[in-house]
């Protein structure tokens, strides 16, 4: 992990997002996980408020998206990575009546 | 690790241990809530509690609503009990199954009598139980005695990451050193309910497990109803939770490692040691009222947005690691762990902070919940009355 405080931390290595820590602005931002030492450096392209997800990788609409190295739910939009990830681009896989 | 604290509890006539004292007040239905706060009125220091339900029940629901406000009475944190219904017979229901406990249990019935000649005479037994109450005396006690149980309400993705990694880092403690653990929360576990099912420590735990989550989940998508804003709540998806996978594997995470040794009905005791699912609403006032009537004397409470909640009768322990709600909530939080989000300190740091506040609230330490009046009592209604 970065020496100063990280921007965002995501649960596993090769999720497909990660949750800001502190309210993030356009631009770069960098985090890293919490099994590992590894670090990320995305360019955000949205404003990310404090919990909520930014992608640390590319999702095509219909595919998995992981955290916790689980399925959280589908992509409901192509997301790439540095987006701002929340109901408006991702859905429930289980729940599929639950939509924005 | 630490050194243990010395713990302190109230050891019952059953031998199970609180961690308050009181003497309740408890109404069978709605319509006793009047009487029971009369007796409340004059015996300042006793504990009504009010609900909404009672009457024309049936069946399970019925039989939910009996075991509820049965183990209410028999909760170790409850020294003696005032049972006050409309009409006698269901009212010797829940006042018989609080004496088996061996507690001081009186009940009285309204029809015949009417509120009035019911309060003088129930408020004179709830003086004797107050003082009676007042002379029992903290004893030395183990982890082992203790039941917990856990809960979490208003999360985000604060509570996945740090507030449920901190109460994780207790509750394998707790379950290492001979105690007992409640969860919940059925509906909230979708999309990783495969994990507890994993987790439980042989097949008729995990038949009962299942069982209980698939006949809850039937229930729930049955309606065929959106719920984005339900499950997931609103604060959930302000807090940036997206969907019920999502804020189940956070909620997951509280549990800890430990296995799963019991599957419990609601409201049902836990009959062994370690970490037992209870299947309840993810409601916080009816899950927590489910978890103290299972017997739980402590609850941790892990939130994210800001859930206030409190009960009457178990203490509510509130951990955050959200910054901006340990700093505009503070208020009622308890347990500020959102030095974890930042990495400033370790889950091991703050886990054996919230030890140290878990254990002198069993001590006798107040709650922000309790310190604020939050008394939510909440009965869990499984469908209409007839």
């Amino acid at each position: 992990m970065t020496s100063s405080r990280p921007d965002f931390l995501a649960h596993r290595s090769g999720d497909a997002v990660a949750v800001a820590v502190r309210d993030l602005e356009p631009g770069p931002a960098e985090g890293g996980y919490l099994d590992g030492d590894a670090t990320e450096r995305v360019e955000l392209t949205k404003k990310v408020p404090l919990g909520h997800k930014v992608a640390l990788r590319d999702v095509a609409a219909g595919e998995d998206v992981i955290e916790y190295g689980i399925r959280i739910g589908i992509a409901s939009a192509d997301i790439v990575r540095g987006d701002y990830v929340h109901t408006h681009n991702i859905r429930s896989a289980r729940w599929q009546n639950s939509v924005a | 690790m630490a050194k243990q604290r010395r713990l302190t509890g109230y050891r019952r006539p059953d031998g199970s241990v609180g961690t308050r004292n009181h003497v309740a007040i408890l109404p069978v239905d709605d319509l006793s809530n009047a009487a029971v706060e009369g007796i409340a009125g004059l015996v300042p220091g006793t504990l009504p509690l009010p609900h909404a339900f009672g009457r024309l029940q049936f069946g399970d629901d019925l039989e939910l609503t009996f075991r509820t406000l049965i183990g209410i009475g028999a909760n170790p944190n409850v020294a003696a009990v005032i049972v006050v219904g409309i009409e006698p017979n269901w009212t010797s229901i829940v006042a018989d199954g609080i004496a088996k406990t061996g507690k001081p249990v009186e009940s009285i019935a309204i029809e015949g009598r009417g509120d009035l000649k019911v309060i003088e005479h129930a408020a004179r037994y709830a003086k004797q139980f107050l003082q009676d109450a007042s002379e029992l005396t903290r004893e030395p006690v183990e982890r082992s005695d203790i039941i917990l149980s856990t809960k979490d309400g208003e999360s985000d993705t604060t509570t996945g990451l740090g507030s449920c990694r901190v109460t994780a880092y207790l509750v394998d403690r707790w379950v290492e050193s001979g105690g007992t653990m409640i969860f919940g929360e059925t509906s909230e576990l979708t999309g990783g309910e495969h994990l507890i099912a994993d987790r439980c420590v042989d097949d008729e735990v995990r038949k009962r497990f299942q069982s209980f989550y698939d006949n809850y989940i039937d229930m729930i998508e049955q309606t065929g109803a959106n719920l984005l804003g339900s499950q997931p709540t609103q604060g959930n998806i302000a807090g940036g939770l997206s969907t019920i996978e999502e804020k189940a594997l956070g909620n997951i995470v509280k549990t800890g490692n430990v296995p799963v040794v019991g599957a419990l009905a609601p409201a049902e005791a836990p009959t062994k040691a370690g970490l037992n699912f209870m299947d309840t609403s993810s409601a916080a006032a009816e899950c927590v009222t489910l978890m103290t009537a299972g017997g739980g004397v402590v609850n941790l409470f892990p939130t994210g947005q800001g859930n206030v909640i409190g009960n009457p009768v178990q203490p509510v322990v509130k951990i955050s690691a959200n910054p901006k709600t340990t700093g505009a909530m503070s208020d009622h939080i308890d347990v500020d762990c959102s030095s974890v989000l930042s990495q400033e300190s370790t889950v091991e740091e703050a886990g054996e902070a919230l030890i140290d506040i878990v254990e002198r609230t069993i001590n006798g330490r107040v709650t922000a919940a309790e310190a604020l009046n939050h008394r939510e009592f909440t009965l869990t209604k499984l469908y209409r009355s007839a």
